[in-house]
């Protein structure tokens, strides 16, 4: 009954967008609404007979799902620190209303402008639209503070797709992370709204007060301003960041990255399912830690504190798990090869407690550490190649 | 013997495999023999339509090389000759005469002859006996020159494309015919006969007898390409010959025999066949002769061959002259409703994407694209699946940006054409036509 109103309506629009129609120049906009809705009817013209059911709307999909936890997650987080802030009493619904009327706003301009962007080069370059997008979309706005101005993410997303993407050719031909462009464009040109202590927490309306701003210290500015007074972690601890905060992502931080707990589940679905790489997830892990072990080996009395924290904390403050579940697992702007896969992970983990802990104007280091690692992807792609071919029983 | 293990391929959970069992059909009205479907040579036609012809006379021959000689499958009046797109012969049809069929006589050789003859005269018999199409030539999988020497020769007794006919039933009663046949094989190649089955499912004794090497692994470890990929040690043996179970029965048979043989075991399965089961029938024999149009339900798309090389057939066309399998899918022209949102349990895949990794049972296997083109993202499953170690996804860029040297490098000429790279991605990039295609071009640039 459904399908067939579906059906019905879909085969009244499609004259339309096809040859001769008046919506001619929009016929992919058509096909991917289409194929929300309906799998394709192409059949093959060639051998292999058969296909693979898998395709790439459904790979983009999966991620999407895999994303959702740390979106919903996000919505309630961005809600409990803004009614924490503002002292309000903290009951689950009106917490998580306050974040989705937070968060969603951020989410749609995310998706029309990164849709919108994708149908205009789309119909300009006669191709399909990729489901990429889509993923670019909603990956997007979870790596923005919950208090970026909506214009603002207009222009992020906007740099990201077409600057990072759509101007190399589309989903597929892109060398850096849309997503991870976009965000790096915004902390770049306006590090106002996008940096310092003041944008991770929503401020509450309310009526007779004029407070613009809430403050609060990340953990990551926490620990790297750690004096001698005690251990790292301890001095987390005392700025309420405890291993459990941490974990399960009840601080303030960009909308979908506090959770390591979501970002874990998001990567283990992704990687059972064989959507993410596994290679570049442990490659990451192994970076930060080995890292994060290696800078511990320097700690000592009159070094900086940072140094000697316990490198299992890197995984879980600020956006480490969130980058390595979902950023530097996107398959396109990785390396393409097996091997190079360990080498990119690894390096991005190391890069990212490298930038953190020695670059004071960058608390957080897994942005930058992911988009360095994708402009050398290539490199490492030919390295690899090189080596395998040379392997081979020469056949010409 | 030696055992080998060959790690990637794919295991299908198709359902419609065809049973053990073994039917004689009786011999059809028409037997055809398709010139189209014979790859790299220029056919020149010997007969006319109306022109009688026996068991065994000459129907074309090959431009470039007269010697290849390409026989009547039939006796009776050459009914039609089916011209294509710009001239090319595809069928040659043979109405047989029903009071009974005249052969041409070749001289046989005993056993004992075989052991004394020489190459040349042997490669003559051959070439007179119409049979040396059954030789190949790898990389190009075309016919080889008489005059050179192979490094080796393989034969596979082995299948595992769905679905071609198990060794195990056309072997049956016909081991002495392929011991016959090797020993002739042992007379032209100046390496070694390498013959190589299924080691996950063992033929009978007296075969295991003659292999040099048991094959385990998944689809296309059948494959004679994908088995000297994985046995070679140097590149001399790159131009090794190989020549398929039955196609050397055949063989045996010319020379055993003196007549040009005719026989055929040709598996009809797929999950859309009336009756799934093997079959021994004629060369060249009509489809509709092989399955009943009546019995079969729905939009059908038959194949003629196995479902990851053959070639989509027309219901009123023939069996070709190497193909051995006729399969029958569902064509799945229709669009299915949320097609992307189904858990899938029983949607087949390479990927770990839908709950039918999860299935036991045999799936129905059709050809919709399940999804429209995009741009590659580097998902990994064609190097995954790839049997002779090429980066497809690397390969074909390669091949788009005509850097010959580069995507020769990678290994263009060992890819064995298995189909499983386009099988797998998801983007429905067509890279193994692409691969096949710029093979062709390069045997092209070869030749001249």
């Amino acid at each position: 009954m459904m399908m067939k109103f579906i059906r019905d309506f879909f085969d009244g629009q499609r004259n339309k967008f096809e040859r001769g129609g008046p919506l001619v120049r929009w016929q992919p906009f058509f096909e991917a609404m289409e194929n929300v809705f309906f799998g394709t009817r192409e059949v093959t013209q060639t051998a292999p007979h058969p296909r693979d059911n898998l395709s790439v709307q459904r790979y983009m999909m999966l991620v999407i799902i895999a994303v959702l936890p740390c979106l919903f997650f996000g919505m309630y987080n961005v809600g409990l620190q803004a009614f924490q802030a503002a002292g309000l009493p903290l009951s689950t619904w009106p917490v998580f209303w306050f974040g989705v009327r937070t968060v969603m706003p951020l989410v749609l301009i995310s998706y029309l402008v990164g849709f919108g962007w994708e149908i205009v080069f789309a119909a300009v370059r006669k191709h399909a639209i990729s489901e990429g997008v889509f993923v670019t979309a909603i990956l997007f706005p979870l790596t923005l503070p919950p208090t970026t101005p909506w214009w603002q993410a207009a222009l992020g997303i906007s740099f990201g797709v077409v600057i990072g993407k759509e101007v190399f050719g589309g989903t597929g031909r892109n060398f850096l992370n849309p997503a991870l462009t976009g965000r790096a464009f915004l902390y770049f040109a306006y590090p106002v709204q996008m940096s310092g202590d003041a944008v991770w927490t929503v401020v509450v309306p309310k009526v007779g007060q004029a407070v613009d701003a809430m403050t609060a210290a990340t953990p990551l500015v926490v620990a790297g301003a750690a004096d001698t007074s005690g251990s790292v972690v301890h001095i987390l601890n005392k700025a309420g960041y405890d291993f459990s905060t941490l974990f399960f992502g009840f601080y303030p931080d960009s909308i979908g990255a506090s959770s390591a707990l979501r970002c874990l589940i998001g990567a283990v679905f992704l990687v059972i399912l064989g959507v993410a790489s596994y290679r570049i997830v442990i490659g990451d892990i192994v970076g930060v830690v080995a890292m994060g072990v290696v800078l511990n080996l320097f700690a000592g009395e009159h070094a900086m504190p940072y140094l000697s924290m316990n490198p299992w904390y890197h995984l879980l403050m600020g956006g480490t798990a969130f980058g390595i579940a979902f950023m530097s697992t996107d398959p396109v702007s990785a390396p393409h090869t097996h091997t190079a896969r360990w080498i990119y992970g690894f390096c991005i983990g190391a890069l990212t407690v490298i930038i953190r802990v020695f670059n004071p104007a960058f608390p957080e280091g897994i942005m930058l550490a992911i988009l360095f690692m994708n402009v050398f992807a290539p490199l490492l792609d030919h390295l690899v190649v090189h080596m395998t071919v040379r392997k081979r029983i020469p056949n010409v | 013997m030696q055992d080998i293990r060959i790690k990637k391929g794919y295991r299908f959970r198709m359902a419609g495999a065809p049973s053990k069992e073994l039917a004689s059909l009786a011999d059809p009205s028409q037997v055809a023999f398709l010139p189209e479907r014979i790859p790299h040579i220029k056919p020149r036609l010997k007969v006319a339509e109306g022109d009688a012809v026996k068991i065994g006379s000459p129907l074309f021959e090959d431009k470039r090389n007269p010697s290849f000689q390409f026989l009547s499958p039939g006796g009776g009046v050459v009914q039609r000759i089916q011209f294509g797109p710009r001239r090319v012969i595809q069928a040659i049809v043979i109405e047989r005469d029903r009071q009974g069929e005249d052969r041409v006589q070749f001289a046989s050789i005993s056993s004992r002859e075989l052991e004394s003859i020489d190459r040349h005269r042997l490669v003559a018999h051959i070439l007179e006996g119409g049979l040396w199409w059954i030789f190949r030539q790898l990389p190009f999988r075309d016919l080889p020159d008489p005059e050179s020497i192979p490094p080796a020769i393989i034969v596979g007794l082995s299948a595992k494309e769905p679905y071609q006919p198990s060794p195990n039933v056309y072997l049956q009663d016909r081991i002495d015919l392929m011991v016959f046949g090797l020993n002739v094989l042992q007379k032209l190649v100046q390496g070694r006969v390498l013959v190589f089955s299924n080691g996950d499912t063992p033929p009978p004794d007296e075969v295991v007898a003659v292999l040099t090497h048991q094959v385990k692994g998944n689809y296309p470890s059948d494959d004679p390409g994908t088995f000297l990929y994985h046995v070679k040690t140097s590149a001399a043996q790159n131009r090794s010959w190989f020549v398929s179970g039955q196609d050397l029965i055949l063989l045996a048979q010319l020379l055993a025999q003196g007549q040009y043989p005719v026989d055929r075991i040709v598996s009809v399965a797929g999950s859309s066949a009336p009756k799934p089961q093997h079959f021994r029938t004629r060369l060249g024999v009509p489809l509709a002769h092989l399955v009943d149009a009546d019995a079969v339900d729905g939009d059908v798309r038959y194949v003629v061959g196995g479902l990851f090389r053959g070639y989509a057939g027309d219901p009123l066309g023939f069996m070709g002259h190497y193909e051995t399998a006729l399969n029958l899918v569902p064509s799945g022209s229709q669009a299915e409703f949320l097609a992307l949102f189904r858990p899938g349990i029983n949607k087949p895949t390479y990927s770990r994407t839908f709950l039918s990794c999860l299935h036991p049972g045999p799936m129905v296997y059709n050809c919709n694209l399940h999804g429209g083109e995009r741009a590659c993202i580097a998902c990994m499953h064609c190097a995954d699946v790839c049997p002779v170690n090429i980066l497809p996804h690397m390969a074909y860029k390669a091949i788009l940006a005509d850097e010959v040297e580069e995507v020769l490098a990678h290994g263009l000429l060992d890819c064995v054409e298995c189909g499983l790279c386009s099988y797998v991605c998801p983007s429905k990039i067509e890279l193994t036509r692409t691969f096949v295609d710029a093979k062709a071009a390069y045997a092209k640039d070869l030749a001249v």
